[in-house]
């Protein structure tokens, strides 16, 4: 099936942007250290860069949260459910997160449009809709994500 | 309105993952408030104006590094060489290997994971009785949250320096009022431990071992130096600081050590990712749901009609008492972090509660509330990981439950062991 393959090259993508993400963060943070107190100087960009990529890594983190369905949950009353009531409530409360998911991510998407009508810039010359461009889409690929989980289980596929 | 609330927690108990409950809430409350909901993206947005949240990324990095490196073996054999030939010896190697450990990790389930399976058979092995050895593993996995740079101590700093409630404090100062309640707790657990194996034959403290443990984590050694020299000595910001540490560990577990090839690392920084990202949605949609929140004024309503019922502050933190132990119980730390300290922080300091101090009695109850008995998540986690009965597990815990509750309790009436260090 097409679709499997397409959701192995998107895992495979959001791997890779991660641990580029984060490497950029680190090299990055370690070398505005060195510059500051080596050189007494420092990148203006660095720092709102910086504060960038942490909101960055969070959702491509919770993207592939969402991938191995590791979200933090509270879920004290499924464990007192048999497995097959535990299928169907699983199943429910996975649509419903991806419908809260889907409504974030509209709304996301509403902001990015305003932004880039508005031309801010976040800082140096990079637009601020660029910065947000991450909150539709990671909402929006949780919110897919937790669909096929929800039709998967009710499917009776073994969870992730 | 109240049946959407209603509605909301059911799903979240039955497994809803909780950003997902806390944005659906933040949306409801705006929509009822007819406030445009991109304001929840707006909201969620701050995450990245925050410089400090910087810390969390990093540091967990370096936990996860660690933690996959052969650092908690030769930790394990540094505190026995250093610890062991005391009574009770081995128990105190446990406590301070978990403390540490914990520190770095923050999360408590790692701990258990990671050291328990070292630990629990070398007890075993060493004579100590199974329930002790059992307790003791499952109490130590909680162990060490108080102390720097642990990521429930940082997230709370972010989450109540953002309300700007009360009198503002730096993060340093947090951390170094973690540390004589940290020390507290692992003193009693450590006295407790020496008395309960006091007929245990005692080993012999050997000069040679100690040197070579010494010599074999001569690079972990300097890590609290790295993390909290910089820090204390005002040298360099708490994200600096995680910068700093991130790289040094891996220069030293991944090029001098050579234990993680190079082929791993992606799988390891994304496995640290995913309790980041887990953390960071959280803590995006409660900025929203908080907002809402203080925009309806619930906190000081919510202040009236608790003082209604509570007058005197010394009520207010028994109260405070029972409730973090009951919510540490049910909710995971991080969760209730970000959902409960804009609501109790308010209230706190209208009871004239410090707002540093109530950190540290927030994550000592959370502490304590992840190996109470019957539901505290330690007890599963640990469940799993030894093949035990969970009611074993609960009959195990209960004496070091006990212990840990007098610390706390010393910890909750004596504001000024949290305190006493950050005075300028």
């Amino acid at each position: 099936m097409g679709g499997g393959r397409l959701a192995g090259l998107l895992a495979w993508l959001e791997d890779a942007v991660l641990v580029l993400l984060l490497s950029l963060m680190v090299v990055l943070a370690g070398g505005q250290i060195l510059l500051r107190n080596g050189l007494d100087a420092g990148l203006v960009w660095a720092d709102p860069l910086l504060r960038v990529l942490v909101l960055w890594v969070g959702l491509v983190g919770a993207m592939a949260a969402a991938r191995a369905d590791r979200h933090i949950t509270v879920d004290v009353l499924s464990r007192l459910l048999s497995p097959r009531a535990r299928r169907y409530t699983r199943a429910l409360t996975d649509v419903c997160t991806a419908a809260v998911c889907a409504v974030l991510a509209w709304h996301a998407a509403r902001l990015v449009v305003t932004e880039y009508q508005g031309g801010a810039i976040a800082f140096a010359d990079v637009p601020a809709w660029v910065c947000e461009l991450i909150l539709p889409l990671g909402f929006g690929v949780m919110g897919l994500r937790y669909l096929a989980l929800g039709i998967g289980r009710l499917r009776g596929a073994p969870p992730p | 309105m109240t049946v959407a609330a209603v509605a909301l927690v059911l799903l979240a108990l039955l497994g809803m993952p909780l950003f997902a409950a806390i944005g659906a809430a933040a949306l409801l409350g705006f929509h009822a408030a007819e406030v445009d909901l991109s304001v929840a993206a707006i909201e969620f947005y701050r995450l990245a104006e925050m410089p400090t949240l910087l810390a969390i990324p990093l540091f967990t990095f370096a936990g996860y590094l660690l933690s996959e490196s052969g650092a908690p073996v030769r930790l394990v054999a540094l505190t026995r060489a250093l610890l062991g030939w005391l009574p009770g010896g081995l128990a105190l190697v446990a406590l301070a290997a978990c403390a540490f450990f914990t520190a770095f990790t923050g999360a408590s389930g790692v701990t258990i994971v990671a050291l328990g399976a070292l630990l629990y058979p070398a007890l075993r092995h060493a004579g100590y009785g199974e329930r002790f050895s059992l307790g003791l593993v499952t109490t130590s996995g909680s162990l060490g949250l108080l102390f720097a740079p642990s990521l429930p101590l940082i997230l709370y700093g972010i989450v109540a320096q953002q309300l700007g409630v009360g009198r503002p404090f730096t993060l340093d100062e947090l951390f170094l009022a973690g540390l004589l309640p940290g020390a507290l707790m692992v003193l009693l657990l450590s006295g407790f431990s020496m008395w309960a194996n006091r007929g245990l034959p005692l080993s012999a403290f050997s000069r040679a071992e100690a040197r070579a443990a010494l010599w074999a984590a001569r690079w972990e050694l300097p890590l609290p130096v790295v993390v909290l020299g910089g820090i204390y000595g005002g040298l360099v910001a708490v994200s600096e600081a995680a910068a700093v540490t991130v790289i040094y560990v891996f220069f030293v577990e991944v090029l001098v050590h050579r234990e993680i090839p190079l082929r791993e690392l992606p799988r390891v920084m994304r496995e640290a990712m995913l309790l980041v990202g887990g953390v960071l949605v959280i803590l995006g949609v409660s900025l929203a749901s908080t907002n809402y929140l203080i925009d309806a004024q619930v906190p000081a309503r919510l202040f009236e009609a608790v003082r209604s019922y509570v007058d005197s502050p010394l009520a207010f933190l028994l109260l405070l008492n029972v409730f973090l132990l009951l919510l540490g119980m049910m909710l995971d730390i991080f969760a209730a972090l970000v959902i409960v300290v804009p609501l109790l922080l308010p209230i706190a300091v209208g009871y004239g509660v410090d707002p540093v101090h109530l950190g540290i009695v927030f994550l000592a109850n959370m502490q304590l509330g992840y190996f109470t008995p019957p539901v505290g998540m330690n007890l599963f986690i640990a469940s799993l990981r030894f093949r035990k009965d969970v009611a074993e597990l609960v009959r195990a815990a209960v004496p070091f439950f006990l212990v840990l509750l007098f610390a706390v309790l010393v910890i909750t009436y004596w504001p000024g062991l949290s305190l006493m260090l950050g005075r300028p």
